[in-house]
């Protein structure tokens, strides 16, 4: 087993391409998932690539209409910067500590692919692309396409998580909540995103996302279709349908944080509040 | 002179704050050896078969064949072995050690261990009773049989881990024949007995030593000594020295938490709507082991009637032995299980007779003088009235009750009122302890104090000092005190119960005066006290009757929430708390305890859930257990009303864990006022709330 | 293993070990900084925080590798700057220490929030050190500290 740090992004995608590596980056997933007795070496079952320090995969940009993000950015850099989405600023906010926001990257959030990851609910109400590069191609995924179940991705072995690309898109309200065990250091018992662009009363669209209750974030377009093109009065007195139909997609588990009841009730009260609130 | 309560600045705060205090895991000795535990994989199963590995030359195994004296921690009974012989209790039960240099080659040792296990069904009811106590004051049975009306309620607490943020550890060597062992611990002369019966040793070969002690709360009050037993005998057969720090995982799965309860509320009402009788039944469990289960179980059944007085109470309680961890002491050792159970119940009563639960509560408030629940005396002044209108007044109590009244389940405040019994219960202080304090004074007219006091963080190396400084009117750096090392001081007790400044501090201000007496510049003294109970303190073990403690101190907590309709999520919005401990010997030091103690009683409440499934520790991280961070704390204010005691130093009674036992209530009743449903157990988390509201 | 070559405590090092040693464990067992405390061993406690180019993060999940190029500044560096003064009076005057285990990474949060905002709100202070876990203090006394030393120390960052 080999740890390497590579100095270049070329050299890890040829190392990558060489052999089957596991990607280190803040290392805030993977050195607690990994950890062993102290003074021992974490137990990692591959070898590892150290890229955290590839500069290469730090940036923020926006072009051609997107907002570009290096995968390799941490998530305290991504929120103070003035580009990110206001939404995506709210989920960074109360994730973890501030230790863990400097170390954390969001290439490394959406790599782990937990069902509770916080980030991960924003990216799929901004339809954010994954950009997965190789030493052969180079190609864009919606996230949604993306992400296949608790901690699998649809990703070849030897690519690596470059970038994330959102729409520039500004909407008319946004809201992020987070319902964790405490106000700060939690893993999410359920997460919400939601974004809505009203035009004359008239709900021209309406996105909304839950983390940590299913295997992924739950988001139904079909559902999202039936609510855009309806006036607001029209919207939130239609909600316990609203509520009804998304009922079915929402199925949490119990686990050590919380039950299945109460992630699914509290779920269904936050979309509730968010259409009543509009 | 000053008066004893102005705050100086600790005198340990500089050393931890550049880093250079050492706790436990920072000591190195040449030479030093690890160790980990090997530990039972199930509940409850009997060990058919270990097969060992061959082991490279500088690894050992330690087990039950190694121990000279009798495998059992040497605490009250003799009922936890300190390894593992033919049978398993709890999952985590330590069988072995294995020790030697290399942390990998152990793990590896490890993995290669095969242990047959013949599984057996595993106990986890309130079945196996161990210890039961009932006691009576007055005649309930009539109350009862001639009440108006009988009101009883179930109540429920749940484990509460302490959480110290030093994980347990201890490290040793050996010289010849003795063993020195330094430890994270609240009780070396404890630590000391359990290593000389093991050992089947000599006093003076053992020698315990406290090192600095990263919290504690009871946790490091018991347990240290199975840890001692492991590696003193460890010690004795390897002869090189070891280092034996738990990981949290471990230490959270493994050693001793705040007992679950289960309490059961009787009241009788009369005609005048007045509680005529009131009766008790308290199920701790124990998990494998007693230990002190038994005294915890006994400050829970004296604490029956809290703040109140009753006239005809009748209490019973057990001790259940269960396939889980054994539990063991955490600050209020008994009392915040009790005292949960009964501020809910006085509330729930005054809810059912229809009487305002503040004029109700005030009606039975104990006064001086009033007999208390085992029939001994209030002798000294109760200030509560002042105290409760003070907390009233600084929290806008009475006109924030009538407002959140009405308004949807927002917003709740709820109050706690409450007492500790400082000190030992009943006879432990004369009986069994019989403290001895020196003082002694070198040529340079420097002065050492000589106790076994460990300061885990409540100061206790500063307070001391200043009573030895201030009697002696000598300027606090010319007073000594070294963290205890049992070579050098007398045993003057556990750090433990709320009796350090009370009863240990009373004797040091004895020997102080003492001293003061026989001074002469440039003289070597030397000075010693011993406790000494004073005659009118009876206690009658058996029957419960009598005086369990010398002094009670008093606490009033209010707790303003605002729970949210939508996640049910609690927020702490403001806590404001009254203390009488007699005298306060520092008071920023004791503000310090006050912070402390009601938001680990707070979070007790609401916030730290622990559960088991089947028999395994669920929330075993500090991911998983949930304690407060800076963003889940309010603003708090704390007041202190002097009421000195006479037998204290400077009138100084306990307030260790006064602190922390009203919490719970405090904010169960604020949750329970803002959503208008009847909270039955803790903590009251918002599944629990969700429930409430959908069903209650 | 490879060659790690970073600054560490004002002073340049390099050392040969596996890239994906525990930072925590290389200050505290190769440098002897253990000023730096295990409290957890997953990034939740805050007891491990050292100082990387100035920011806050935790030591026990840092993997040496990343450290590269970077500066790294523990309690035992950090208590030398007048800084580490004024934080050090404002703690003691407002009783902020009591077991002292969680009080070196209080002391680094409160240096990584200082350097970003001298002057935090208390709400500020608050986020600045939530990833801090404190059993003994209930808190406050740490925060009334901060906002002291931000006051007094006004100019010094």
């Amino acid at each position: 087993m080999k740890n390497l740090i590579p100095k270049t992004y070329l050299e890890t995608l040829e190392l990558l391409s060489s052999g089957d590596y596991r990607l280190l980056a803040g290392g805030t997933d993977l050195m607690i998932q990994r950890r062993s007795w102290s003074n021992m070496l974490p137990k990692f079952r591959k070898s590892t690539l150290l890229i955290f320090n590839l500069q290469e995969m730090k940036y923020m940009f926006e072009e051609d209409d997107f907002l570009h993000i290096g995968a390799g950015t941490s998530l305290e850099d991504i929120k103070d910067n003035d580009l990110t989405p206001e939404l995506l600023v709210e989920a960074i906010n109360i994730m973890a500590s501030p230790a863990i926001r400097n170390m954390a990257t969001l290439g490394g959030n959406i790599g782990n692919a937990s069902p509770a990851g916080d980030s991960l609910p924003v990216l799929y109400v901004l339809n954010a692309l994954i950009v997965l590069e190789s030493i052969e191609a180079i190609r864009e995924v919606p996230i949604s396409d993306f992400i296949v179940g608790p901690g699998r991705k649809s990703i070849k072995s030897n690519e690596i998580i470059k970038e994330i690309r959102i729409p520039i898109k500004q909407f008319t309200q946004t809201k992020f909540e987070k319902v964790g065990g405490r106000k700060a250091d939690a893993i999410s018992k359920i997460s919400f995103a939601g974004a809505v662009e009203i035009n004359n009363n008239i709900i021209q669209d309406f996105r909304v996302s839950f983390g940590a209750v299913g295997p992924t974030v739950v988001r139904k377009k079909s559902l999202e279709n039936e609510i855009i093109g309806q006036t607001l009065a029209e919207a939130k007195l239609d909600v316990e349908n609203i509520l009804k139909s998304y009922e079915p997609f929402i199925t949490p588990i119990n686990d050590q944080r919380s039950n299945k009841e109460y992630r699914k009730e509290v779920a269904l009260n936050i979309l509730e509040s968010f259409i009543l609130t509009l | 002179m000053k008066d004893i309560s102005s705050s100086v600045n600790k005198v340990d705060s500089v050393i931890k704050m550049s880093g250079e205090a050492k706790y436990v895991s920072d000591i190195k000795i040449d030479g030093m050896l690890y160790a980990k535990t090997v530990r039972s994989e199930h509940a409850k199963a009997v060990i058919k078969n270990i097969s060992l590995p061959e082991l490279p030359e500088g690894y050992y195994f330690v087990d039950h064949t190694d121990i000279p004296g009798k495998n059992f921690v040497k605490i009250i009974f003799e009922d936890m072995p300190v390894f593992a012989v033919d049978e398993v209790n709890y999952y985590g039960e330590p069988i072995m050690l294995v020790v030697g240099e290399d942390k990998n080659v152990i793990t590896d040792i490890i993995s290669k261990i095969e242990i047959t296990y013949d599984v057996k069904t595993p106990l986890f009811e309130n079945t196996n009773s161990a210890i039961d106590y009932h006691f009576k004051k007055g005649d309930s049975k009539a109350a009862f049989k001639n009440a108006k009306k009988i009101i009883s309620h179930d109540y429920h607490t749940g484990y509460q881990e302490q959480l110290y943020i030093e994980p347990q550890g201890m490290i040793g060597y050996i010289e010849g024949k003795k063993v020195t062992l330094i430890g994270s611990i609240q009780c070396p002369y404890y630590v000391k007995n359990a290593v000389i019966s093991i050992l089947e040793s000599e006093d003076n070969e053992v020698r315990v030593q406290q090192a600095v002690v990263g919290g504690a709360f009871g946790g490091k009050e018991e347990f240290p000594s199975l840890m001692a037993c492991q590696l003193a005998v460890a010690l004795r057969k390897i002869k090189k020295p070891i280092k034996l720090i738990y990981e949290r995982e471990e230490d959270m799965e493994v050693t001793t938490k705040r007992h679950p309860s289960w309490i059961h509320m009787e009241a009788a009402i009369d005609e005048n709507n007045g509680i005529s009788g009131l009766t008790a039944e308290v199920a701790i469990d124990a998990g494998a082991n007693i230990g002190l289960s038994g005294v915890v179980l006994s400050r829970a059944l004296i604490a029956s009637t809290g703040a109140y007085t009753i006239d005809n109470i009748e209490v019973r309680g057990d001790v259940f032995l269960t396939n889980t961890v054994p539990n063991g002491a955490f600050r209020g050792f008994g009392a915040p299980q009790m005292l949960f159970a009964v501020e809910m119940f006085m509330q729930h009563i005054a809810k059912e007779i229809g009487e305002d639960p503040l004029e109700l509560r005030l009606k039975y408030l104990a006064k001086q003088g009033d007999p208390t629940s085992t029939q001994g005396e209030y002798r000294d002044p109760i200030i509560m009235n002042d105290m409760i209108q003070k907390a009233m007044e600084m929290s806008n109590y009475k006109s924030k009750v009538k407002e959140y009244e009405n308004q949807g389940v927002s917003k709740g405040i709820g109050m706690s009122w409450f007492l500790h019994g400082c000190g030992f219960t009943g006879s432990g202080e004369a009986n069994h302890i019989k403290a001895l304090v020196k003082l002694e004074k070198d040529e340079l007219d420097q002065v050492t104090i000589l106790i076994a006091a460990v300061d885990m963080g409540q100061g206790v190396q500063t307070t001391m000092k200043k009573i030895v400084s201030q009697i002696l009117d000598i300027p606090l750096d010319q007073v000594i005190y070294n963290k205890p090392d049992t070579d050098f001081v007398p045993d003057s007790g556990p750090t433990v119960a709320s009796r350090t400044i009370m009863v240990v501090g009373g004797l040091v201000a004895r020997a102080a005066r003492q001293l003061k007496d026989k001074w002469v510049d440039g003289e070597k003294l030397l000075v010693s006290e011993r406790y000494k109970q004073p005659d009118y303190i009876k206690w009658d073990e058996d029957k419960f009757i009598g005086d369990a403690y010398p002094a009670y101190s008093w606490g009033v907590n209010i707790v303003e929430v605002e729970v949210c309709p939508v996640t049910y999520q609690v927020t702490l919005k403001g806590i404001w708390s009254v203390y009488d401990v007699g005298k306060a010997i520092d008071e920023r030091i004791i503000m310090g305890q006050a912070d402390g103690g009601i938001l680990q009683g707070v979070g007790y409440g609401y916030l730290e859930v622990m559960n088991h499934e089947n028999g395994r520790i669920k929330h075993k991280n500090v991911t998983d257990y949930i304690i407060p961070t800076t963003g889940d704390t309010p603003p708090m204010e704390t007041f202190l009303m002097d009421n000195p005691y006479p037998l204290g130093p400077y009138g100084a009674k306990g307030a260790g864990e006064l602190t922390l036992v009203g919490g719970a209530p405090a904010v169960a009743l604020a949750i329970e006022n803002a959503i208008n449903k009847k909270v039955k157990k803790i903590p009251v988390t918002p599944e629990y709330i969700m429930e409430l509201m959908k069903n209650g | 293993m490879a060659s790690i070559k970073f600054n560490l405590n004002n002073k340049e090092t390099v050392i040969e070990e596996s890239p994906t040693a525990r930072l925590l464990d290389i200050l505290r067992d190769k440098y002897n900084f253990v000023g730096v405390k295990e409290g957890c061993g997953e990034g939740e406690c805050g007891a491990c925080a050292v100082l990387m180019d100035g920011k806050i993060v935790n030591s026990c999940i840092v993997p040496l590798g990343t450290v590269e190029g970077k500066s790294i500044i523990t309690i035992e560096e950090f208590s030398k700057s007048k800084r580490h003064k004024i934080l050090q009076e404002s703690f003691e005057e407002e009783g902020a220490v009591q077991c002292g285990f969680c009080t070196p990474g209080m002391l680094i949060a409160s240096e990584s929030l200082l350097n970003q905002n001298p002057h935090p709100t208390d709400e500020e202070i608050k986020i600045g050190l939530s990833g801090n876990l404190c059993r003994c203090t209930g808190y406050n006394m740490i925060i009334k500290a901060v906002k002291s030393a931000a006051k007094k120390g006004d100019g010094l960052w």
